[in-house]
């Protein structure tokens, strides 16, 4: 079992106007390290869970997410929009900063436990804090060490 | 103030945890004891036990799908919130329900 989360699915520069144009950048990402089955059918799982509630969660943070069977290999990418954009935030706050997350359907819980963590990590204002403002190398090694698989 | 939670949502990947450690760090700024279980698509976690239930002044449950095990709260206070009210707004939760339970 490989890492979540590598260099190349980390973007800093995101230029979009609407969330379906990040969602679709940041799958490609996805796509392009080889851990999806079906490109399509992974990005409408995406979409679909979007339309049924927004997935920005307050903090100028949206966690879009597929669990699907389109997924071969859990993956998450970051991406930090150039510009904020309207997400429909529960906290109407404009949306900065993207995570995607890419989970087969039936996954082991290894994958899941290390996106709760990095869930939990979100709610803390340091790691934030970190993500907002550091560089590219930074924010790199806290992803790394944050989506680690520990064994 | 002892107040126990459980927090579940329709994927169990996300806001589980995110409401999960949104609740423990408004309680843990506001002094207020608190123990939440995580019922996410990994099972369920940091489970309460009766002893906990049973001394908790309170109980928070998110109300975006079905709490598993929900009679073992009977005759105890509950709040049903959303996991998203409980990720952005658990300060303000946790303050209204200190003074409900104070009157």
């Amino acid at each position: 079992m490989g890492n979540l989360i590598e260099k190349s699915l980390i973007e800093l520069d995101i230029e979009a106007t609407t969330k379906e144009e990040v969602i679709l950048q940041l799958s490609k990402k996805i796509n392009e390290t080889g851990r999806l089955a079906n490109f399509d059918a992974y990005l409408k799982s995406v979409i679909d869970r979007e339309e049924l509630t927004s997935t920005g969660i307050g903090f100028g943070i949206a966690i879009p997410h597929g669990k699907s069977d389109a997924v071969k290999e859990s993956a998450v990418a970051f991406g930090k929009l150039k510009k904020g954009m309207n997400w429909e935030a529960i906290d109407d706050e404009d949306v900065t900063m993207v995570f995607l997350l890419a989970v087969p359907e039936g996954e082991g819980n290894e994958h899941l436990k290390i996106l709760s963590k990095l869930s939990r990590k979100l709610i803390h204002d340091d790691f934030r804090k970190t993500l907002t403002e550091g560089s590219k190398e930074v924010i790199t090694s806290l992803l790394e060490e944050t989506l680690k698989i520990e064994n | 103030m002892k107040i126990v939670a459980v927090t579940a949502c329709p994927s169990g990947v996300a806001h589980t945890y995110l409401a999960a450690e949104s609740l423990e760090v408004a309680a843990k700024k506001l002094g207020v004891e608190i123990h939440v279980e995580t019922q996410g698509s990994i099972g369920i976690e940091n489970e309460l036990s009766s002893n906990v239930i049973k001394t908790a002044d309170a109980v928070i449950l998110t109300n975006n799908i079905g709490i598993k095990n929900e009679e073992r709260f009977q005759g105890k206070p509950v709040v049903r919130v959303s996991a998203g009210d409980c990720i952005k707004k658990s300060e303000v939760i946790l303050k209204k329900l200190k003074e409900k339970l104070s009157r």
